[in-house]
């Protein structure tokens, strides 16, 4: 994708309905990313999540030759695995993108300070577009994979995945440390709700 | 149990313990144990006639000591795999079973206890749970009141498999009794043993409730409860049921169980809180519905699968919602109650997700590891240069480090998780996390403190917990102070002990470093690594003049946004406490000791680029530039 080491970071900034556009304007936010160096476009989109969002931001990678996006949006642990696809359909590797989250650690626990919060969503800006200056394409390691599997202790769960996985034609080693399996289902009478035998 | 012992590609390991487990996904070896039967499995045939022979008796623990067994013999008549075993710990080598067992020839008294090393892709843990002792509830008498039983002896008393062939009697006399309390939550939801509920106990209770009714119709049942918890299908229809039965439930936790010596009759004391009345019943018997709690040797196999536990002490999910069944260890997989207390449609959902979840890895070739690994810089790494150090090694929570003197210290890329502690802990910067390098930190930090830093709380947190942490403080909308501002690494193992001290070089107010509590980190021992630096940065920073208050360390799980919430607005009470002529003055005066700790960092061109203010030749009297 890059062509040059020239830095060509865009930054997208959710208003994710009301959560963040109800208390900051996520324009105005872009308006600020827009003069942090190295960035060439900076987008505010209602639901950077949805389709429409998802598109903007692979368009914009493919038009403006975009090798740096930071989102400013919601929780990496929420939304870093939709974004990370999102940017690698459109040919950037994912590891180019940065998140930062100006949801659930600004607007929401800001929200009786809008000025405040509209400040630290700038600055919260700033240090992504400054990661992301730093960040380096990576591939994923590729192992092999051993086609067995073990389950550790022969109670009901433990016989259920090895039954399940020995269904795929997978080679499944139940280990018991008691002289034989079944675990404490096999000490119940009847069981609820059903009233039928344990073993 | 017959289908997994019939299945061609199920091969149980009975009487079998793991002992280690190396390796990572896809690519697991398991050393196993499988313990001596002093039986041949092949030529046992299971009719037991050994046993018949064997004079020795001890007591069953699989009918919870109310029945004896012998020396040598199988748990239960349905046991799987049918094989018996000979308990040497009783065994007086009579050998009557050898005879017994004649043509046959099972009998093995030389036989070892035998290894084996085996690979898998991947692994599910099962290992279920323990029964809370009630020894330890010394108002309910359980132990010297031979009619207080546990639930567990309760289910082998009206089992037609039991000892007593499905008759309910009383221990102290044998005769059946004709009234019952079953008292719930006995060491569970209870602050002195365990908090959380065990959640199938209501549901037991009840049916051990309906099963003695059906068997004696004229006995009085009674259970002590708390709240009746059924909240699965069809279960509060099952309440239902044994309330119509005229089962009677009482709301209220027994406070005492005493004894007639002669009747051998007990006294359950209560309040009803639906009356508001102390209560004493008379009955029979009592049967305690005792807690779930974790397997005794819960902590050996989280250490040789580096797992973590939650605070109740059972294994630790990846996340509570998102991934429940996967634990922290990429290829390692949780099912049923070695997670969390589960009744028996929960533990076989559980284990088929488990299943399913594992196959997810096995139905491939390969697999992909996340690239945020450490790798070592061979030119700059002391140890190539003939230095003593291998400070990296004892960071590794994984064994992912070598270091022979002589040769740069290699990492296992397959076996590095990803923690960033070697990072941290190397003196010499010779180890870089990608995606968390120094100067990716570096840049966030110097933007983040770049406008009146003094004012600010930079909080470092740690992905897995304090992160989670501060987005559950949004998700609950606990406000907070807006002067915090926030920096993730993977682990607090990461958070260098000098980012703490850039951050103060660049002015910072408070400086905050978070991470998970011990038993969650998500790096097994990370969190110690980190624990341990900054009990030593605490001392440091005392001498470079930094009031203590302005630095602090907190555990903070994903679970608990209140506490970090609360965290950053006592920070910043703190703050607002001290004089800001006094920060910028503190922070001044520790400037030249803490540059001239950082010039290791200008090692690599983006690291001179961010620390291009740090000029090697700075002095103490160097002003402060404007911020």
């Amino acid at each position: 994708m890059t062509t040059s080491n020239e830095l060509r970071i865009g930054v997208y900034v959710c208003s994710c309905g009301s959560n963040i556009g109800g208390v900051i304007d996520p324009g105005e936010v872009a308006e600020f990313s827009r003069t942090l160096p190295g960035v060439v476009l900076a987008r505010e989109n209602l639901y950077l999540c949805g389709d429409p969002g998802q598109n903007a931001i692979a368009q914009d990678i493919r038009e403006h030759g975009l090798n740096r996006v930071v989102i400013a949006a919601c929780s990496v642990r929420m939304h870093e695995p939709t974004f990370r696809a999102c940017v690698a359909e459109a040919g950037l590797n994912p590891f180019l993108m940065e998140m930062t989250n100006i949801r659930e650690q600004d607007t929401w626990v800001h929200s009786h300070e809008p000025d405040a919060a509209l400040h630290k969503a700038k600055e919260l800006v700033s240090a992504a577009v400054a990661k992301v200056t730093y960040v380096e394409p990576l591939q994923p390691i590729t192992v092999p994979v051993t086609k067995a599997a073990m389950v550790i202790g022969g109670g009901v769960a433990g016989i259920s995945a090895a039954l399940d996985l020995a269904d795929m034609g997978i080679h499944t080693y139940l280990v018991e440390k008691e002289q034989s399996i079944g675990g404490t289902m096999a000490q119940l009478n009847k069981t609820f709700p059903t009233m039928d035998c344990s073993i | 149990m017959v289908d997994a012992a019939r299945h061609p590609k199920v091969e149980i390991l009975a009487y079998s313990e793991v002992l280690r487990v190396d390796g990572y996904i896809g690519n697991f070896r398991v050393e196993v144990m499988q313990k001596p039967r002093y039986v041949i499995a092949e030529n046992c045939t299971g009719d037991g006639e050994c046993a018949d022979a064997c004079p020795i008796e001890v007591p069953n623990e699989f009918e919870m000591g109310l029945a004896p067994r012998k020396a040598i013999d199988v748990p239960h008549g349905q046991a799987v795999p049918l094989i018996y075993a000979i308990d040497m710990d009783h065994c007086i080598e009579c050998y009557q079973c050898v005879t017994a067992c004649g043509h046959r020839d099972a009998i093995d008294f030389t036989q070892e206890p035998e290894l084996l090393e085996l690979e898998v892709g991947s692994i599910i843990v099962a290992t279920g749970f323990d029964s809370f002792d009630p020894t330890v509830i010394p108002e309910y008498g359980y132990g010297p009141y031979p009619n207080v039983i546990t639930a567990m002896e309760l289910e082998r008393l009206d089992n037609s498999a039991g000892p007593t062939i499905g008759r309910l009697i009383r221990p102290s006399d044998g005769r059946e009794p004709k009234s019952m309390a079953i008292v719930q939550c006995v060491g569970s939801r209870d602050q002195r043993f365990n908090e959380y509920c065990s959640g199938f106990c209501c549901m037991y209770a009840i049916k051990n409730a309906i099963l003695l009714k059906q068997m004696i119709p004229d006995m009085e049942i009674t259970i002590f409860y708390m709240d009746i918890r059924t909240p699965s299908k069809g279960y509060e229809e099952f309440y239902n049921r044994a309330r119509e039965m005229g089962i009677r439930f009482i709301h209220g936790r027994p406070s005492q169980i005493t004894e007639d010596p002669v009747t051998r009759n007990l006294f359950v004391e209560a309040e009803d809180q639906e009356l508001g009345e102390v209560l004493e019943f008379e009955v029979e018997m009592v049967a305690l519905s005792t807690a779930a709690i974790p397997r005794a040797d819960t902590e050996q196999v989280a250490s040789s699968l580096t797992l973590s536990r939650s605070p109740s002490g059972f294994f630790m999910e990846y996340h509570p919602k998102l991934r429940p069944v996967d634990s922290p260890t990429d290829g390692v997989f949780l099912a049923g109650a070695a997670q969390g207390p589960k009744d028996i449609p929960a533990s076989v959902a559980q284990g088929s997700a488990a299943a399913a979840r594992a196959a997810r890895v096995l139905s491939s070739d390969t697999w992909e590891i996340e690239p945020i690994i450490a790798k070592v810089d061979e030119a700059v790494c002391v140890s190539a240069q003939g230095t003593r150090c291998g400070l990296c090694v004892g960071a590794c929570p994984y064994g992912a480090i070598s270091c022979v003197t002589g040769e740069a210290a290699q990492i296992t890329s397959a076996k590095c998780h990803g923690c960033g502690g070697c990072v941290a802990e190397c003196p010499h910067s010779a180890i870089t996390q990608d995606h968390f390098t120094d100067a990716q930190v570096v840049a966030q930090l110097s933007e983040l403190l770049r406008d009146k830093p003094e004012e600010k709380v930079l909080a470092f947190m740690c992905h897995w917990c304090s992160y989670g942490g501060a987005d559950m403080a949004g998700t609950s909308h606990f406000e907070y102070p807006a002067v915090s501002r926030g920096i993730r690494v993977m682990c607090s193992a990461r958070m260098d002990s000098d980012f703490v001290l850039e951050a103060y070089r660049r002015g910072a107010g408070m400086v905050l470093v978070s991470g998970c509590h011990p038993q969650d980190c998500h790096y097994i021992t990370g969190q110690q690594i980190a624990a341990k630096r900054f009990e030593r940065l605490h001392r440091q920073l005392e001498r470079l003049g930094i009031s203590p208050e302005r630095f602090r360390v907190e555990w903070i799980s994903a679970a608990e946004g209140e506490k970090y919430a609360r965290v950053i607005t006592e920070m910043n009470e703190t703050l607002d406490s001290i004089p800001r002529e006094q920060i910028l003055a503190e922070n001044r005066e520790a400037r030249a000791t803490i540059e001239r700790r950082l010039q290791r960092w200008k090692n690599s061109p983006q690291m001179i680029e961010l620390m291009a203010d740090l000029e090697p030749e700075t002095s103490a009297e160097q002003e402060v530039p404007a911020s």
